[in-house]
């Protein structure tokens, strides 16, 4: 067993690196006046590039480790040890942690290699790119992180550059304001999920994942169930943060506010993916607790069904996959929470969490290859059409993003939403019918994107003018779309390597269950078709059944909901603390015994006439006073 | 080696007042030397503290370079000087944002050698603060560092200056009266023959005898308070954001990062080990106007319009937090707190440094003029952001590893816990993650997004970077934040001793049944008064 500590560090700094030398070297100085130009357009594209290459080179190499039976055991670096509390800066590695690292690590490097034309021009590229290669550190620190407080560490970098990328164009309100949204949003699923850990730390007493397995093997009958379930459900809230899952989901659809690379890597492939591998993480943990399964699974399967309808009314291509992730993270997160851990696992979830990161990735780098050909002006589906013609590899590659994605025989994502559908079946008949109704609506929206944007004839000026983007950004797409094509099939090996010798073969994905998901597609087509196919002017939908429009339009009213919340409830209170600071502890408190103290001595000062009379007249009243009572006594 | 090692505590106090000496020898119109020598006087100060940290040995409990000097031997009234784990990283903290506020003080046009003077007495005042052993030096110093910043919020203010000079004064002053009774109440609380201002001495006395339940319980809220006016508890904490929204920046940046760091310093110092049952008598109380800190701090934050405000009001929010370590009595519970006092100072000294800047520019903090900054100035504005991210906790930063120590030290306070279906959680960690974590997120991201991000208003089109030599203060305090943020453990190493020695002082103190009060002698009422 050979100790592959350094492969592991070497995979992480990569990226690092790659940021701080961007930040510290791309751009303008004196020092090297001559390579100003370049320094500041090229150098930072290529710098990111080169060092993800690396990672990526090692994450394989890793790969192969892990393979060959090579583990890492020691921890690596004391990062906090004070009485009960011992963090360390400690890596898991085994199939989970590579695997994913290898789907982090090739997406990105696609996306990568996309950004140089996407943001070709754009006067922060190096910025961009400097964001872009930290989130990857970030992601990487998350998939290897051996502990929960790492993870938590990793979780909040992984925030922050979500953040900082979704508000890349800070000038624009929209863009700050969604990156704000999205932070805060997921610091009230961290809320729960650091009382998780703390609980969870409190009744093991540690945080390391092995300890905690370990532990919980051996203990788990006298810690209980309700303990069990409560630390599963509050970490869940930290997967329901970022993997954006009911009641926590409206940020990532305001989040496509950030470049399309950044959708695409962030907020489809990666980042909101790791809510779902989180949990996979943490299995132990999570399979202890039958109820605390129950209620992910459900969390997941309305998620899912929910983002799936407010889909089929949304304009924004943007937008519409960005609904479609949320549908799709629901599906993993019922996985998770059906999961069989006696026969394979999480490994449905993150069977379907691979495929999607390819087919979702090429999805958003299509509409990214869209929005080039319009110049970055629009997005509304309304007023594109009949970019077939004009963009037929784009469309070509979306068309096969989007068979895999509705579920299309043969395709990637075929194979893991049938494994989904089978354990639903098994599992729970009630989240089956619904994960089947989702499967029916995603292939409705999906077809209808492509029947309105993609096909029949342009529906403004600017859609007849649009011309295929250069292959800088066609490369990445057709890579994805190879992926989204192969990466269900076994000898990709992706499933039965989850789950080690427990294949895909032990799946049950009956007769039943693949004729109705085939049921289901060919009914969304369908009905797609009937409504979208000849070229109408504007939704049916919308003329037709406008109550079903203005509900789905307003997203179920989620955000003004939480509007409210936040400025009546929120506000208020803030409001009401300001008011008694301003006037009860700063008035009547502060000012009040000022106010007391000045009065007082303004009563004082009448007795100060200066006047000798007086003084002389008060002095004998005072006198007679004490006298009185000193006689009287 | 040059040094004996207590003679470097002796420089760090002294030097920043040689250098104030110096300056006011100079003449007004020299502005030059004036500003060279002062930065030359606090970078020395910093060399010193950096010294003085590297040369600690952590390894070893106990104060070391102790140098003690009787002075009027019949009152035990000594100059006793040594530093334990708290103390040095305070020194360190004191050295950085002393440095880092002496550069920053360049933007003050008027008076400047009186500024510098009172700038070099503060960091002495502090460096004596925390060096000190001695209940007299330790008084002294704090009011010598207090009151230069009153006149320099006075002189050197804007907006209300005087109103918030008045305001800050007569709080801190009352705060330092009630604290000083409170002080007085522990010297004539010992008996006659065994009274002393030496802090190692009273420690080590109460191990043996405590101080009778009902002393403590009396005394004990008269420090809490006294010294909780300094660290702006709840409700007495309106000084803080009108004070720091009127200061000059050099003083604010002092006053958030060090100055307020002596109520929390002066509580581990002396009163937890000292009056433990008394601690424990009141600490429901404490529980929650610290809890008040973080809360009801973090939603008046929210409706603040002036930058520097706000960050005042956050500063009270992150003082909850100090607290809550304390009130935690675990050794987790107030490691977290001193590193969270060393990170808070760095954070908040960096916001303030920050605000001046970009003040020094534009002349308002207004955050509705603000906006879009990050256009002209990309190194101010990511700096901001940093500062912003740090105060509300971000992993790499050192405010992160002592929130958790905080959280985690609070977590284990077994009268904290509600059972919830079988799982004990404790309330105000709840209480205080909500606070702290998602209204801390609120507050701070609005402010970083209505001044860095948006459209930059056409009348700031002219606004201009930092240049090169003048990022260095930011860098040093960035970089230290980031250091102790990814690297905690050095830090840590070093105050858990002594923080260990808090713990097994109050739990000495209090083992042991309390012994009855010995009757009070008459000669009581000669006891001087320590200062004044």
């Amino acid at each position: 067993m050979d100790d592959v500590t350094g492969l592991l560090w070497r995979i992480l700094a990569g990226p690092l690196c790659a940021a701080v030398v961007i930040v510290l070297i791309c751009r303008r100085s004196p020092f090297y006046a001559d390579f100003s130009p370049v320094m500041e357009r090229t150098a930072g594209p290529v710098i990111a590039i080169a060092f993800l290459l690396g990672s990526t080179v090692f994450a394989w190499l890793a790969l192969d480790a892990v393979k060959a039976g090579n583990v890492m055991t020691s921890p690596t670096y004391r990062f906090l040890d004070v009485g009960d509390l011992e963090v360390n800066v400690n890596w898991s590695l085994d199939r989970l942690s590579v695997m994913m690292a290898m789907i982090v690590c090739v997406v990105s490097l696609c996306i990568f290699v996309y950004s140089v034309g996407y943001m070709h021009g754009d006067p922060g590229i190096n910025r961009f790119f400097a964001k872009l290669s930290f989130f990857v550190f970030s992601m990487l620190g998350i998939v290897f992180s051996g502990n929960l407080v790492m993870m938590f560490v990793f979780w909040e970098l992984v925030g922050v550059s979500s953040y900082l990328l979704i508000g890349y164009w800070y000038q624009r309100p929209a863009a700050a304001e969604a990156g704000k949204k999205a932070f805060i949003v997921n610091r009230i699923g961290d809320f729960g999920f650091l009382l998780g850990i703390l609980l969870v730390w409190n009744v093991t007493g540690s945080v390391d994942f092995s300890d905690i397995r370990n532990y919980l093997k051996v203990h788990s009958h006298e810690i209980g169930g309700g303990v069990l379930t409560i630390a599963a459900l509050l970490i869940f809230c930290g997967a329901v943060g970022k993997s954006a899952q009911l009641p926590l989901h409206v940020w990532l659809p305001d989040a496509m506010e950030g470049p399309t690379p950044v959708s695409a890597l962030i907020h489809a492939a990666t980042m909101v993916a790791a809510g779902v591998y989180m949990l996979c993480r943490v299995s132990f943990l999570v399979f202890a607790s039958p109820a605390a399964m129950d209620v992910i699974a459900w969390i997941g399967g309305l998620t899912a069904l929910l983002s799936a309808v407010i889909a089929c009314q949304q304009n924004d291509i943007k937008r519409i996959l960005a609904y479609s992730t949320l549908s799709q993270l629901g599906y993993m997160v019922m996985a998770v929470g059906l999961s069989v851990p006696q026969v394979n696992g999480y490994m449905p979830a993150m069977f379907h969490l691979s495929t999607h990161a390819f087919f979702k990735a090429l999805l958003f780098l299509s509409a990214g290859s869209v929005i080039i050909g319009f110049h970055h002006g629009e997005q509304d589906i309304w007023k594109m059409g009949g970019l077939w013609k004009k963009m037929p590899i784009t469309t070509a590659c979306f068309t096969v993003g989007l068979l895999a994605l509705t579920g299309f025989p043969g395709l990637s994502g075929f194979f893991s939403k049938e494994t989904i559908l089978g354990l639903a079946h098994e599992r729970n008949d009630d989240l089956f019918v619904l994960a089947a109704v989702t499967a029916g609506f995603t292939s409705f929206y999906m077809f209808r994107l492509l029947f309105v944007a993609f096909l029949g004839q342009p529906r403004s000026e600017a859609a007849g003018k649009v011309k295929e983007s250069p292959w800088v950004v066609l490369g990445p797409l057709i890579v994805l779309a190879i992926l989204s094509v192969i990466g269900g099939y076994t000898w990709m090996g992706i499933p039965g390597w989850l789950v080690g010798e427990k294949g895909l073969s032990e799946v049950p994905a009956g007769g039943n269950v693949l004729a109705l998901a085939m049921l289901a597609f060919v009914m969304g087509l369908a009905l797609a078709f009937a409504f979208y196919y000849g070229e109408p002017a504007e939704d049916p939908i919308k003329t037709k059944f406008p109550l079903l429009h203005t509900i789905l339009w307003h997203k179920f009213g989620f955000d003004e909901f939480y509007l409210a919340l936040v400025k009546y409830v929120q506000g208020g209170l803030a409001a009401l603390c300001d008011l008694v600071d301003r006037w009860v502890i700063a008035g009547l408190g502060v000012r009040g015994t000022a106010a007391v103290a000045q009065t007082l001595g303004k009563m004082l000062q009448l007795f100060q006439t200066g006047n000798l009379q007086t003084y002389a007249f008060l002095f004998a009243a005072g006198l007679v006073i004490i006298l009185y009572y000193v006689v009287m006594q | 080696m040059i040094f004996d090692s207590y003679s470097l505590l002796n420089c760090a106090i002294l030097t920043p007042l040689a250098f104030a000496v110096i300056v006011c020898c100079l003449r007004p119109t020299s502005a030059a030397a004036i500003r060279w020598l002062s930065i030359l006087g606090s970078l020395l100060t910093g060399v010193l503290s950096v010294m003085i940290y590297t040369r600690f040995n952590s390894s070893d409990a106990g104060f070391q370079m102790v140098q003690k000097i009787t002075w009027v031997a019949p009152l035990d009234l000594s100059w006793h000087v040594g530093v334990d784990g708290i103390s040095v990283v305070m020194i360190l903290l004191t050295g950085l944002v002393g440095f880092a506020a002496t550069l920053v003080a360049w933007d003050v046009t008027k008076r400047q050698k009186e500024f510098y003077v009172l700038l070099m007495i503060i960091l002495s005042g502090a460096m004596g603060m925390f060096a000190s052993l001695d209940i007299f030096f330790i008084y002294f110093f704090h009011e010598l560092a207090l009151i230069p910043t009153f006149l320099m919020i006075g002189i050197w203010g804007s907006g209300q200056r005087e109103y918030a000079a008045m305001k800050m004064t007569l709080y801190l002053s009352a705060g330092a009266l009630v604290a000083l009774f409170g002080l007085i109440a522990l010297y004539v609380g010992l008996p006659a023959d065994e009274r002393t201002f030496d802090v190692v001495k009273l420690v080590a006395f109460a191990k043996g005898q405590p101080f009778s339940a009902g002393f403590q319980h009396l005394v004990y809220p008269l420090l809490l308070f006294g010294l909780g006016a300094l660290v702006s508890l709840v409700p007495l904490h309106t000084w803080a954001p009108i004070g720091y929204g009127c200061a000059p920046t050099a003083t604010a940046m002092l006053h958030a990062g060090v100055l307020k760091k002596f109520g929390l310093y002066a509580l581990l110092r002396i009163v937890l080990p000292v009056l433990p049952s008394g601690a424990e008598d009141w600490n429901w109380l404490l529980l929650a106007l610290l809890l008040g800190n973080i809360v009801y701090g973090g939603l008046v934050a929210m409706r603040q319009k002036n930058f520097n405000y706000l960050l005042g009001y956050s500063s009270v929010a992150h003082m909850g937090f100090a607290f809550l370590g304390i009130a935690t009595f675990t050794y987790l519970g107030i490691t977290g707190t001193v590193l969270l006092m060393f990170a808070h100072g760095l954070s908040a000294a960096l916001a303030f440094a920050l605000s001046g800047f970009f003040f020094a520019q534009t002349g308002t903090r207004e955050m509705s003029e603000l906006g879009g900054l990050c256009k002209r100035m990309p190194f101010i504005g990511t700096a901001i952001v940093m500062a912003g991210f740090a105060s509300i906790g971000l992993p790499g930063f050192a405010n992160f590893p002592s929130e958790v120590m905080v959280l985690f030290g609070a977590w284990q306070v077994k009268a904290w816990g509600v059972k919830v279906g079988g799982a004990t959680l404790s309330w105000p960690v709840i209480v205080a993650i909500w606070g702290g974590a998602v209204l801390g997120a609120v507050y701070m991201l609005r402010a970083v997004r209505d001044v860095c991000f948006g459209v930059l208003p056409a009348k700031w089109q002219q606004l201009s970077d930092a240049n090169f030599p003048a990022k260095l203060p930011y860098v040093v305090l960035l970089g230290a934040l980031i250091w102790a943020g990814v690297y905690p453990r050095e830090l840590v190493d070093t105050i858990k001793p002594a923080a260990i020695a808090v713990v097994e002082a109050m739990e000495k103190t209090k083992a042991r049944e309390p012994l009855p009060p010995k009757p009070k002698p008459v000669q009581a009422k000669r006891a001087v008064k320590p200062a004044k």
